[in-house]
């Protein structure tokens, strides 16, 4: 469990992140969480490491009118401690704490997670259902892309090579909204079998507003947009969650592994889309 | 005058903080990878990826080439080593030649094929890239049912039916029982692959002094004796001239009672380079190369009347024993057939084992080690029955128990148990669990749709392992006691603990036998050159057979200790009580320390007396001990998912007379946790190509903290009558017990759908196709 | 582990038959193929680097093409070993015609070894699915460009 040589750099700001990354023999740390193991297996061995703990900014909560903007390097544990977030949307931090333990969520960084793109990761069903926007920064600019462009596939994304992952906003959760994040974990890592993030907003007694996100089940992170079709407008009675539950795996290639097949998975996408449904249209009411 | 000598407060029977505690959790203990020695090369191995294959060549050069590498070795270079030693001798038993590093095949995947020395262990990770292995792989087989098929390929060429040994042991008119019976239950039970995951892989350092040749290895050993006389045998030196030391030792749960490959060939290292060196085994070194437990297959049948009495017992046991014997590999389902009538009074029995080669690693002793996998197998086979005849499962026990006037209790497999009262735990948890009202609630959330489950296991196991005659290699313990000058006490113990506190425990019982503080003992083990020879810990014995030793050393140095004391006093009438020698008549006094002052400067000496105050027992258990107990474990079933929930988990185990509450409450946590392990997520995976699926953390689940249920604990006390202390032993009686309480509770969950039986792990996925009709 | 699936290609049987045995559309298309080299009749070299997210891999291997039946089917056996692990997969490619297009079936078992196996099995399943994906789009764009006018 050694990893190989590799030269260990810690830039002082983008601009010097960015010259780093230049040499195509590097590779970029957040928390390390995956690259790390990765390196000590040898599955993975970067030249040079350029670790961005030392960049300043990168880890700021802040509200900015309607968004909740969350710097790259904020990691899972403020996430799913910080009062402000949790207030204003809990989603996120629900889906912080679910992140495998506690050792990990106090170094692996929202950032890092969302750029590794791991199937079955569970911030993508999060920020899926969030819509979220990434602010991605590269020498001499920025862009921003939603969530849905961002994941493109088992561990792809919209990311360039070059390219660095600023922010996240996501917004500030408006009245009569509940959220929920469910998941079956799988026993030996923690990750998700499949995660599902739904965010129901109710306005006179029919849902006014709905978003699932799913993680785990397929090669990348979507958003459930039939099921969303299905719901919004109906009073989000159990039948109207089953009827809609019901397709969140439709026309996805469900993945199958030793932990669990892929009839298995689609199957409790299905039941944990309830499930998260339910809890959300519950909080939404609540309110 | 007669003084009244007031007894103090005894410290056997309290709950005591362990004494190992302050270094293990402040970071301070020494353990192998802690030992650092000026010069020390480091040592890496390169493992085969392959099952099976032959080997065409090996390229070292450029890992020669790579600065700061010293050597790099293969078969070749240690073909004269001895083999890795097998303890077992079953008639007929076909015993491969286990080379420490692979000669011109390998046989499972993590089998060493070279080994570099560098100067540290990062080049040395590197250079294990830079080898270049030719291997020609061929078909290989990891399954035991398959390996016995015709046309399956040859783990060991020479031996085309892969079968090591066949066993048989029967008591009784068997087919008479069986043709008779008024009712017959059959069922195949497996007991899947488990990795051991001791939080500490193993390790080894050996360090030659060429001048004195004298060579020493520092391992993570649960048998330092041991494995001085086995390594001493493989690298050809005279066991006087070997020295193992077992510092601090990470958990071992069997995987370190064992000789490895690895610790000649570090011997071999250090000899040969002159210079100390470490090898630090990885965790996926760990999961490849160090030892597995279980993997069973097991075809039961049970004779019995109408009115549930057990007749007759027959046990099909296909052990999958790996590619090679290790120290007990052979051994263990042997332990299987002892316990295969658990605590039933039923002497009607047969038993046929098929050791099984398969290009996998070798299985051998795991927690439990044989014990669990028959208790699975009784207890699942005793609720089938009960299923089938349709009785409560607490009465078809109580029915089949051996009474508790019936002992000692000759089994129809040869053992003797020798004290129980089998229904006082069973009684006890009942109450805990208040199984009436239980069953109550079972019948009403059955109406409601809902799949609650409650089930029991009443284990037995075979503990103080064991008389000498049952064992490969001694099944005696020694204990060394001596009171220093200065009145502290010293015990040099055989045993090796690895995490079960006999530190503790130890001194608790010499500072009462003593009449000394709990802190005045210092309890010493793991060193071949500081203790004498002993046998080690494993097999739930080192309190029952090396406490044992120990009180009686302390009982002959009382002795010596009065009569030093009758000198001092000048009185040939005295008592020794609460650590002062008092004379009887004048009721004057002197103390330990007082003693022990004298006996070392030896002015005077009593007459025939040596001075010094030591005392050494040897001592040979006449038998083994047998513990017991009865856990309840309520579930239930999440019917969209499959999920299982423990609700309550209830434990009550008789280890005999406890020496501390608080040590036998953490071996029984650890052991329902460990259980768990096994009966719903553990399980080491093999593909058909013999590739390890399971090689690390992220697929192999052993339970967290967060997975485990609050367990409900009791303890009953059924002394031994084995030995003076009257312990049985509970290092294993919990993971014995747990996976057949998991599983019965799980199936009566399921009974509804007519579900009979599930093998472990009861993941989800295999719950919820039960829930969807089909069979798991 | 079993693999199977269907792409539909832009190009008529015969050509999509033709495209699937040339060495440099192949090289071209599987993901990290730096080198291809035919050395028998329907037996290739090849040399990948396999990138995804932080992992990186050199392997060597074999492809092979057996059983040809054109324009209808083939046998594919790819052989790979590198560092990290080692695989082999073998196949029935077939190709049923539409027209102007055509559909690629492939049913086939994929095993892996060494590192990779040991410690990935949570993430073999969709990284190959992501592999056979990412060569058929590119499979896609070769086939529309040599159709192209």
């Amino acid at each position: 469990m050694i990893a190989q040589n590799f030269d260990y750099l810690t830039p002082v700001s983008l601009a010097e992140a960015f010259d780093l990354l230049n040499d195509p023999g590097a590779k970029v740390m957040a928390g390390g969480m995956s690259l790390i193991p990765m390196m000590k297996l040898r599955l993975a061995a970067p030249e040079r490491v350029v670790d961005l703990r030392h960049v300043p900014g990168l880890n700021k909560i802040q509200q900015d009118g309607a968004m909740l903007r969350i710097g790259a390097m904020t990691t899972h544990h403020e996430l799913e401690s910080t009062p402000l977030v949790r207030a204003a949307c809990p989603l996120l931090a629900q889906a912080a704490a679910a992140i495998g333990d506690v050792q990990v969520r106090n170094v692996g960084t929202i950032g890092g997670s969302i750029a590794h793109a791991d199937p079955s990761a569970d911030y993508p069903a999060a920020l899926q259902a969030l819509e979220a926007e990434i602010r991605i920064a590269h020498r001499g600019g920025e862009r921003t892309v939603l969530a849905k462009d961002f994941f493109q596939d088992t561990f792809t994304t919209a990311l360039e090579p070059n390219e660095l992952i600023v922010e996240i906003s996501v917004p500030l959760e408006a009245k009569c909204t509940g959220a929920s994040y469910q998941k079956m974990l799988q026993p030996a890592s923690g990750f998700a079998i499949v995660g599902i993030a739904a965010r129901v907003s109710m306005d006179g007694g029919k849902v006014s507003m709905v978003r699932v996100g799913v993680t785990g089940l397929g090669g990348s992170s979507y958003r459930a947009a039939n099921v969303e079709a299905l719901l919004v407008g109906s009073e989000g009675s159990a039948a109207d969650i089953g009827k809609a539950a019901a397709v969140v795996a439709e026309g996805i290639d469900a993945n199958s592994d030793i932990h669990a097949s892929a009839e298995y998975r689609a199957h409790l996408a299905r039941v944990y889309t309830a499930r998260a449904l339910s809890a959300a249209i519950a909080r939404a009411e609540a309110q | 005058m007669a003084t009244t000598i007031t007894k103090l407060d005894t410290l056997v029977g309290r709950k005591i903080k362990r004494k190992e505690d302050p270094r293990l959790i402040t970071g301070t203990a020494t353990y192998v990878d802690d030992i650092q020695m000026p010069g020390m090369y480091h040592a890496c191995i390169v493992r085969s990826p392959h099952a099976a294959a032959h080997i065409r060549g090996i390229e070292t050069k450029a890992a020669l080439e790579l600065p700061g590498v010293v050597a790099v070795y293969t078969g070749a270079d240690v073909k004269d080593v001895g083999p890795v030693p097998c303890g077992a001798s079953l008639p007929g038993l076909r015993v491969p030649h286990h080379h420490i590093l692979a000669q011109d095949r390998v046989y499972y995947v993590g089998h060493p094929v070279a080994v570099v020395v560098a100067r540290d262990r990062y080049i040395a990770r590197d250079a294990v890239d830079l080898i270049e292995v030719d291997f020609d792989p061929t078909d290989a087989v990891a399954d035991p049912e398959k390996a016995l098929a015709e046309g399956a390929p040859a783990v060991h060429p020479q031996w085309p039916d892969n079968i090591a040994f066949n066993y048989h042991q029967e008591n009784g008119e068997v087919d008479k029982v069986f043709a008779e019976a008024e009712v017959v239950v059959k069922q195949r039970i497996t007991s899947q692959r488990l990795i051991p995951c001791s939080m500490e892989t193993r390790g080894v350092v050996a360090d030659y002094r060429s001048g004195e040749k004298a060579l020493t290895i520092y391992s993570s050993s649960q048998i330092p004796h041991l494995m001085r006389s086995l390594v001493a045998g493989m690298l050809g030196i005279p066991e006087n001239k070997l020295r193992v030391v077992a510092p601090e030792v990470g958990g071992g749960f069997g995987c370190k009672l064992n000789v490895y490959a690895e610790e000649a060939l570090m011997g071999f290292i250090a000899i040969r380079t002159g210079k100390p060196v470490k090898w630090i085994e990885s965790r996926r070194e760990h999961m490849q190369a160090t030892i597995h437990g279980r993997g069973h297959v097991d075809y039961y049948e049970i004779a019995a009347r109408r009115d549930g009495v057990i007749t007759g017992i027959k046990l099909k046991l296909i052990q999958d024993l790996g590619s090679y014997h290790q120290l007990l590999t052979p051994v263990i389902p042997t332990l299987s057939v002892l316990m295969m009538p658990g605590l039933y009074r039923c002497k009607t029995v047969r038993a046929d084992i098929v050791g099984v080669f398969t290009n996998c690693v070798p299985t051998d002793a795991y927690r439990g080690a044989g014990r669990p996998e028959a208790t699975h197998g009784i207890e699942r086979m005793v609720d089938i029955l009960a299923a089938e005849l349709k009785m409560d499962p607490v009465e078809i026990r109580l029915k089949n128990f051996i009474h508790s006037d019936e002992f000692p209790y000759a089994t129809g497999t040869g053992l003797m148990y020798d004290s129980g009262d089998y229904t006082k735990p069973l009684k006890t948890a009942l109450e805990m669990a208040n199984y009436n009202e239980l069953r109550a609630e079972q019948t009403k959330a059955r109406a409601a749709g809902r799949y609650m489950g409650i089930g029991l296991s009443t284990y037995g196991e075979i503990c103080a392992i064991g008389p000498s005659p049952a064992t490969p290699a001694g099944g005696w313990e020694s204990a060394t006691v001596r009171v220093e000058p200065s009145g502290t006490v010293t015990v040099l113990t055989g045993i090796k603990p690895q995490g079960q506190g006999e530190e503790t425990t130890f001194s608790q019982i010499a500072a009462d036998e003593l009449g000394v503080g709990f802190d005045d003992v210092v309890v010493m083990h793991g060193d071949t050159s500081v203790v004498q020879y002993g046998i080690g810990t494993f097999g739930s014995r080192a309190t029952a057979i090396g406490g044992t030793a120990m009180y009686l050393a302390i009982q002959e140095l009382k002795t010596k200790i009065k009569r030093f004391g009758a000198m001092l006093l000048d009185s040939d009438d005295v008592s020794y009580a609460n650590g002062r020698c008092t004379c009887n008549k004048s009721g004057k006094s002197v103390s330990l320390a007082e003693i022990a002052g004298a006996a070392h400067r030896a002015m005077k000496l009593p007459a025939n007396t040596e001075p010094g105050l030591v005392a050494s027992n040897f001592w040979e258990p006449p038998n083994f001990t047998f513990p017991f107990g009865a856990h309840i474990v309520v579930t239930e079933i999440d019917k969209d998912t499959g999920a299982i929930e423990i609700r309550r988990y209830i434990a009550v185990d008789d280890c005999g007379k406890v020496i501390n509450p608080l040590i036998v409450a953490g071996q029984v946590q650890g052991g329902v946790v460990q259980g768990l392990g096994q009966a719903l997520y553990e399980h080491g995976i093999y593909d058909d190509s013999g590739q390890l699926l399971t090689g690390e953390f992220m697929d192999y689940a052993i339970p967290k903290a967060s997975m485990s249920p609050n367990i409900e604990m009791a303890s009953t006390e059924t002394p031994t009558p084995v030995n003076p202390l009257r312990v049985k032993g509970v290092g294993e009686a919990a993971t014995i017990g747990c996976s057949p309480a998991v599983v019965n509770s799980v199936v009566d969950a399921l009974s509804p759908l007519g579900v009979r039986h599930l093998d472990m792990p009861l993941t989800s996925e295999k719950i919820w196709k039960v829930l969807q009709g089909g069979r798991a | 582990m079993k693999i199977h699936g269907s792409h539909a290609l832009p190009a008529g049987a015969a050509r999509a038959y033709n495209l699937l045995q040339d060495p440099e559309v192949l090289a071209s298309c599987m993901p990290g193929c730096e080198k291809l080299v035919k050395v028998a009749d329907g037996t290739y070299e090849m040399k990948m680097k396999m990138v995804l997210a932080a992992v990186s891999g050199q392997f060597d291997g074999k492809v092979r093409i057996t059983d040809p039946d054109p324009p209808h089917s083939f046998k594919l056996v790819v052989e790979g070993t590198g560092r990290i692990g080692f695989m082999k997969g073998e196949g029935l490619l077939r190709i049923t015609p539409g027209g102007e297009q055509c559909t690629v079936q492939y049913d086939g078992d994929v095993h892996v070894g060494g590192t990779i196996a040991a410690v990935g099995q949570r993430l073999i399943d969709s990284t190959s699915k992501l592999m056979i994906k990412r060569f058929f789009d590119k499979l896609c764009e070769r086939a529309a460009a040599a159709s192209a006018p």
